[in-house]
């Protein structure tokens, strides 16, 4: 990956106020360092708590940090004043959370386009690409459903394609597929790759399952307890294309997985 | 296998029929109440004269050909217009205001006593006053009514505006958009079901005060048939307008929730409740 | 859904004690403001249409220590309270009753929900037409508007009663007349709780507004009769009047919620 890393995060640190003039709170995230390159799909692993929404909150502008910097491209992010925040850093960042967060009263298309919408950006090429990836990822037929009408995994689809249907340069992800069964999270997994392959976005990936950070990233940081820091890096070197469903008999895997195991706590 | 299934088969259906059996049986019962009362109705007006009571088949021919003549229902569209206007005037300030204000909390606050205040006041007192203003016309009446609905859509819109889902907003602002952007496609469609509430317990309190002000003072609309009727001593008259009156009262009810059903066909089901009536 | 109040995100950045004094001092500046207005108007408008606050002031201490407004006001709420009394009574009395009998219950409710739909001030002329001019009327049409909350809020209370409860009572003995006493009369207490801080100013209004059709005293009749003879500063003082005493009671019922409801668990569905 030539160049310097798309995004750079320098000691950063996080601590939530307290109210009521108590002893200060615990730090959530102290001293936490990392880079992505361009086109590189990051995956973050942690156990439940280590601050991981945190992380990605502060990175995508939602919240302040108490300290350290975010360089967006060399370009330094204001991140300890509220009032200064830009979600998302003018939709370069793109985020897509835990929860679904469709509109209820939209149905799934008008989701999708949501942001193509609010920026302007609704062309016949921009509605083109928004209908690929509902289908690519078999919501076709589902178009004009309401949310409360399709299921958990069809709601995550179209958080899902909702971010990638305006494109951000990076795209940030918090455990996405956590509430889903296994087989339907094995399904997005794959949609996912293979959406990222046409593309070659950035993506973080945050997750706490160590096999799903194997399948899907190039690289793997292993996030410590709170407060959290950088524990572990480690190079997925499995070949893409990858084959998820057969990933576990991959020679590579075992030995990847137990290193990466004994570091997360 | 199949003989279980068999037998489970025969109780779910005996079960369907015997709920089925009970449904009957409760619609068989309601009917048997509606000829009861409409017997005892009969046998009051035989036994004390239809003078005072009226009679069922009196009531049923003079409500057809108020009906055919027109002049029932001139009189019920002259009610139900002052009720609506009065109800449009009222309700939508009243949901726009809190939108309007949303991003000044201290005028919210500020207001918040003498909305209170406005909501616990007696707004139906005020009749003779917009009557005086006013005069015995369609004015008065719109004005009452509009007072009324005002404070109680206000509350509504209110809560619809607070009950906000920081996690919709802060995802619309990371892809981009802007205040107004949020306003328009999160703040006001969430609002909407409480919107409607409002406009739901409003409704009737719009047909009461119009009947109210027209029983004070009018010369058209169904309140002033009821005391022509009161002042003639025509029993059969006063019923024929109650009668009205409580038709228009349906419609109105079925208009809000047939309404409410379009434009909310994006909630999940299940939202029940509980109304005290007018 | 997670209710947020980030609408009402107040600014950051200043003390609370600040935002406190600010709105204080906007409401009271508010008040000042109608009350200016109000005085405007009046000058402007003419002694007819908009009573000056001044003359109203006066007419009200006038009258109250002639007597004569206390008079109306103890008119008014005595004509509440005896309806609010027998709407009770009624509301109450009859959903206990009918649960003896469910098939009559199921038989009769479509009916009983219908006549929710018939505005009670409609009546008033009937009932005067079959009670006569003094307070049958009103008292009728006072205990209807406090009947059908209080009926309604009584029975869905009844029919949500924990069948467990029940069950448990009849198990260790009790006689129906007790279960319908401890078990049944306390679970449905907050329910009635909430329609009766719905329904007793609406009595007060109720009676008032009786006033206007029917009788020679009380609020409603001051209003009204000042009214037909352009009295328009007695119009005003009977609404200053009746407004104040309606927000007196609601005020008091507000604080004595607050101060029994403390036992309570909160639970926000039992607000009707």
């Amino acid at each position: 990956m030539p160049g310097q890393p798309l995004l750079e995060v320098r000691d950063l640190s996080k601590r939530f106020a307290m109210r009521g003039g108590r002893e200060p709170s615990p730090w959530i995230i102290q001293d936490l360092s990392f880079s992505v390159a361009d086109g590189e799909f990051l995956t973050i692993i942690g156990p439940s708590g280590a601050g991981k929404t945190t992380l990605l909150n502060v990175i995508a502008q939602i919240d302040t940090a108490s300290g350290g910097e975010v360089r967006y491209q060399s370009e330094v992010a204001p991140l300890g004043d509220a009032k200064a925040l830009n979600p998302g850093l003018s939709c370069r960042i793109g985020y897509v959370t835990q929860e679904d967060n469709l509109l209820p009263w939209r149905t799934t298309i008008e989701n999708v386009l949501f942001p193509l919408n609010v920026q302007r950006r609704l062309n016949p090429e921009t509605r083109a690409r928004a209908e690929m990836l509902i289908r690519t990822v078999g919501l076709a037929g589902f178009e004009h459903h309401y949310p409360h009408e399709l299921s958990g995994g069809m709601r995550k689809r179209a958080s899902l394609i909702r971010t990638l249907a305006y494109d951000p340069p990076i795209i940030l992800m918090d455990e996405p597929f956590g509430a889903l069964d296994a087989q339907t999270r094995l399904h997005l997994q794959e949609d996912l790759l293979r959406l990222w392959n046409l593309g070659r976005k950035t993506i973080v990936f945050v997750t706490h399952d160590i096999a799903e950070a194997i399948a899907l990233g190039d690289r793997t940081l292993v996030l410590s307890r709170t407060p959290s820091r950088i524990a572990g890096e480690h190079v997925i070197t499995i070949p893409r294309p990858r084959d998820i469903r057969g990933l576990m008999s991959h020679p590579e895997f075992g030995a990847t997985y137990e290193r990466i195991r004994a570091q997360v706590q | 296998m199949a003989i279980l299934g068999d037998e489970r088969k025969s109780a779910r259906v005996a079960l369907w029929s015997s709920r089925a059996a009970a449904r009957l049986r409760a619609r068989g019962d309601q009917i048997v109440v509606l000829l009861v009362l409409i017997a005892i109705w009969q046998t009051l007006s035989m036994t004390l004269g239809a003078y005072w009571v009226g009679s069922p088949w009196g009531v049923l021919t003079r409500f057809t050909a108020g009906i055919l003549d027109g002049e029932l229902l001139r009189n019920a569209s002259y009610t139900a217009a002052e009720a609506a206007l009065g109800f449009l005037l009222g309700a939508l300030p009243a949901a726009a205001l809190p939108f309007a204000l949303r991003r000044l909390p201290i005028a919210t606050a500020i207001l918040d006593p003498f909305m209170v205040g406005g909501y616990g006041a007696p707004k139906l007192a005020l009749a003779p006053l917009f009557i005086l203003w006013f005069g015995i016309g369609i004015e008065s009446k719109i004005a009452l009514v509009a007072v009324t609905v005002f404070f109680i859509v206000y509350f509504s819109a209110l809560a619809g505006v607070r009950a906000l889902d920081a996690r919709l907003v802060r995802m619309a602002q990371v892809v981009g958009a802007s205040e107004r952007d949020v306003a328009r496609h999160i703040v006001f469609p969430g609002a909407v079901p409480y919107i409607f509430t409002g406009l739901r317990i409003a409704m009737p309190y719009s047909i009461g005060g119009a009947v109210i002000a027209e029983l004070i003072s009018a010369n058209r609309g169904l309140g002033y048939l009821v005391q022509l009727g009161a002042m003639n001593f025509d029993t059969t008259g006063i019923f024929v307008a109650l009668v009205a009156t409580t038709l228009i009262v349906f419609l109105g009810n079925w208009s809000v929730n047939a309404a409410e059903r379009r434009l909310l066909r994006w909630r999940p089901p299940a939202d029940l409740t509980v109304e005290t009536g007018t | 859904m997670t209710v947020h109040d980030s609408a009402l995100d107040l600014p950051q950045g200043g003390p609370i004690k600040w935002r406190r004094h600010a709105v204080t001092a906007g409401r009271v500046a508010l008040a000042v403001a109608l009350v200016l207005a109000w005085k405007i108007g009046a000058d402007v408008a003419g002694p007819l249409y908009i009573a000056d606050p001044l003359k109203v002031l006066q007419r009200i201490v006038d009258d109250t220590l002639s007597g004569s407004l206390v008079r109306h006001t103890y008119v008014t709420l005595r004509l509440a309270t005896i309806g609010f009394a027998l709407g009770c009574l009624f509301g109450i009395a009859l959903p206990f009753l009918l649960r003896r009998l469910p098939r009559l219950t199921n038989a009769v409710e479509p009916y009983i929900m219908a006549s929710v739909g018939i505005p009670k001030y409609a009546l008033v002329p009937l009932f005067i037409l079959w009670f006569g001019i003094d307070d049958a009327p009103k008292l009728w049409l006072v205990g209807l508007l406090v009947f059908y909350p209080v009926f309604i809020a009584v029975f869905a209370g009844i029919r949500n009663v924990d069948r467990a409860l029940i069950n448990m009572a009849r198990v260790v003995g009790a006689s129906e007349a007790t279960i319908a006493r401890e078990v049944i009369w306390n679970s449905l207490l907050p329910f009635f709780f909430a329609a009766l801080k719905i329904a007793l100013p609406r009595a007060v209004s109720a009676a008032i507004i009786g006033e206007f059709l029917v009788g020679n005293e009380g609020l409603g009749y001051l209003i009204e009769h000042s009214r037909q003879n352009f009295d328009t500063t007695g119009v005003f003082e009977g609404i200053v009047v009746a407004t104040a005493l309606v927000l007196v009671i609601n005020a008091v019922l507000v604080a004595v919620d607050r101060r029994y409801s403390a036992w309570r668990p909160t639970d926000r569905q039992m607000e009707l």
